[in-house]
């Protein structure tokens, strides 16, 4: 099956490239997200729990991970279609066909049940997200695609010497997350201890958390507004199921508090690092994507505490996904009225979209964790692990944080809608196409934090399942 | 042989902070690359000989000569050949690769596992410490892409003490060798040199906040 979607996806991007019409080149990209679509509903109905091609395993957590991917890239699709509407044809081609390899090497790397298997996908998606930085061909684009592509590079490297030590702790057995699992009990600790942090600081590049948070804010800064809707979202998760594979590897060792520990401090540093850049930043995405580093800073908290923390960090993870998706594509749309993504220069957005107002303000409210926010839940859930475990000191701290980046936050977005602008703008059109979309996206946050059916319960406690084998 | 090999290799690396001109980086890589290829020769001589042919193929040419060559070409078209400060940023790049020689030795020492090749280890690691304090403390770009052929290098060089038992794990050092150099020295080669002449990272600063 997983063979059939990867061969069907590369052909589609082909397609995509080679479409000589913008009719054909839609209807082809519109393929693929049909083929997403299905391949999610496969992977929840008939998949679970079988394996393909021997590197790919279809459990619980790729599944939630990767039907969030089915759910949100159409609409950023979408999105981009509008938003490059104007561009040079041979220029938007590229861009879907990217983002079409994207999605599929993302599908890869949530199923692989093996680490140089996961190794090789991240790799890939570095090359795809490269060029899709590099779409607009300026200098700040040529400057982000260089600290992008060496920052990568650097961090997929050193997580390669983490991957060479696991692999040689498993005596040329195999590189299966199973297997090294098994390996790993009698390994040295102190050669365990450095894969990991070799591993995980490698891959924070993806993740978008303390050390190589950097280049992911600057991607997204200079990646078109719906790319960055999906970098910030898909690609970080990406990152994440990444890490917390590799931290099930080293849970039944000797390590397992220490590993515990390095993610409670690199959680914390993010949180630290996102509260902080957040006052300074003056452009909206980078404003957003500081806000990525910072809940992403939250689920490696919620990672790192274990127990039902673990449930919370996959919970603020979904959350997380349709509600920065949404507030991503709506800035694309705030971005394309006033020209721009200056915050100082950005104001009286009420006036120039009223529905687009009020996406800001109840997405940015649900990304605050107000209540009925999924995001509630999972940071009530990581506070009061913190207060069980007795770390006050990290729960204070965290606490602090939250609330300063809960005041820039609603400061921003304040000014953004009431604020009068210098210069205001013509009223955006009505594009209900565009907009019940991303409405979509954030009543199914709403959903996720109220009603919480019993499927979606049982599909979070899936996406934990990796921790308890 | 081997050892006579690593520690070549170890000289290259030390000697590497000391130098400022842009052709010794050259050089520097050049002759990793013949010393990666010597050590692969006596390291991997019960691989398979598709396998042995590979890595052969990826020192020898890729990394002795293509990407050397490529540098070359950069330097030629860009027309700047050293560094842009001298003098002290060579004695505080110094004192950190003896640092960090110092703490990969005593690293591997307090390791000592027979389980992994502990020197192998040990040289790759300081590999891997020299490429970030090249990229660290240099300020010119061109010091910044040999900091990392330096660090893919010292992950190669662990990938061969590991890949005796497992060659995959050699051929995926391979590919991301070949991958990102590619990548990397083509945007240099074709698209930074071109924009920014005085290859300063100063000229990387348009993106901030």
């Amino acid at each position: 099956m997983l063979l059939l979607y990867f061969i069907i996806s590369v052909l589609l991007a082909a397609g995509v490239l080679l479409s000589r019409t913008q009719k054909l080149m839609k209807w082809t990209g519109g393929a693929f997200y049909l083929l997403q679509a299905a391949m999610a509903a496969w992977v929840i109905f008939e998949g679970i729990g079988t394996t393909s091609l021997s590197f790919f395993t279809f459990d619980g957590t790729g599944a939630l991970f990767n039907t969030l991917l089915a759910i949100v890239s159409p609409v950023a699709f979408l999105y981009g279609l509008w938003y490059l509407d104007r561009e040079e044809p041979a220029r938007k081609r590229l861009y879907h066909a990217l983002i079409i390899l994207l999605c599929a090497a993302l599908t890869g790397v949530y199923f692989a049940n093996n680490i140089a298997v996961t190794w090789i996908l991240l790799e890939a998606t570095t090359l795809c997200t490269a060029g899709i930085i590099y779409h607009r061909r300026t200098r700040r684009s040529l400057e982000a695609t260089w600290k992008y592509i060496f920052v990568c590079s650097v961090g997929i490297a050193v997580a390669y010497l983490g991957v060479l030590l696991l692999g040689g702790l498993s005596h040329g057995a195999d590189l299966s997350y199973s297997g090294l699992t098994v390996s790993a009990k009698f390994a040295n600790p102190l050669f365990l201890q450095m894969a990991f942090v070799f591993i995980v600081a490698g891959y924070s590049c993806k993740m978008e958390i303390f050390p190589l948070y950097t280049i992911g804010v600057d991607a997204n800064m200079a990646a078109p507004a719906p790319a960055s809707a999906l970098i910030s979202t898909v690609l970080v998760n990406g990152g994440f199921v990444s890490i917390v594979k590799i931290y099930r590897v080293v849970l039944s060792t000797e390590i397992a508090g220490w590993s515990g520990n390095v993610l409670v401090v690199a959680g914390i540093l993010s949180v630290l690092t996102g509260a902080l850049f957040m006052r300074r930043t003056n452009h909206f995405k980078r404003f957003l994507s500081y806000s990525t580093v910072e809940n992403m800073g939250i689920a490696l908290l919620g990672l790192g505490l274990g127990g039902v923390a673990v449930f919370a960090a996959v919970l603020h993870l979904a959350g997380h996904t349709v509600i920065k998706s949404a507030l991503f594509l709506q800035a694309s749309r705030a971005g394309k009225s006033y020209g721009h993504y200056q915050i100082g220069r950005w104001g009286s957005y009420m006036d120039v979209s009223r529905p687009g107002s009020v996406v800001f303000i109840v997405a940015s409210l649900l990304l605050l964790a107000f209540p009925p926010s999924p995001l509630f839940i999972s940071e009530i859930i990581v506070f009061g692990r913190m207060a069980v475990e007795g770390r006050w000191l990290l729960l204070t701290v965290t606490v602090i944080l939250l609330c300063s980046v809960l005041y820039n936050f609603m400061r921003t977005v304040v000014r953004l809608c009431y604020n009068p602008a210098r210069a205001i703008p013509p009223r955006e059109k009505s594009n209900y196409i565009l907009l019940v979309p991303v409405l979509l996206l954030i009543l199914a946050a709403v959903v996720l934090g109220t009603l919480q059916p019993g499927w979606i319960v049982e599909w979070l406690g899936k996406g934990m399942e990796i921790l308890n084998g | 042989m081997l050892l006579a090999l690593i520690i070549l290799y170890t000289i290259t690396l030390v000697y590497l902070p000391i130098t400022e001109r842009f052709r010794n980086y050259t050089i520097i890589v050049a002759l990793q690359g013949w010393i990666l290829l010597g050590i692969a020769l006596l390291r991997l001589h019960s691989v398979s000989l598709w396998e042995m042919g590979f890595v052969v193929a990826e020192t020898l040419i890729f990394k002795a000569v293509i990407v050397p060559v490529v540098l070359l070409r950069i330097i030629g078209r860009t027309g700047i050949n050293r560094i842009a400060a001298s003098g002290k940023s060579q004695f505080n790049a110094l004192g950190l690769s003896i640092a960090a020689l110092v703490a990969s030795i005593a690293v591997t020492y307090y390791i000592a596992d027979a389980t992994i090749g502990v020197v192998f280890f040990g040289v790759s690691l300081y590999g891997l410490l020299s490429g970030l304090i090249l990229i660290t403390v240099r300020k010119r770009i061109f010091p910044h892409m040999v900091g990392f052929l330096v660090l893919e290098n010292g992950v190669f060089l662990f990938s061969m003490a590991v890949g005796v038992e497992m060659p995959v794990l050699i051929n995926i050092a391979i590919l991301l060798d070949i991958l990102i150099s590619v990548l990397m020295l083509g945007v240099f080669l074709t698209k930074i040199g071109g924009e920014m002449k005085n290859m300063d990272s100063d000229n990387l600063t348009t993106i901030k906040d």
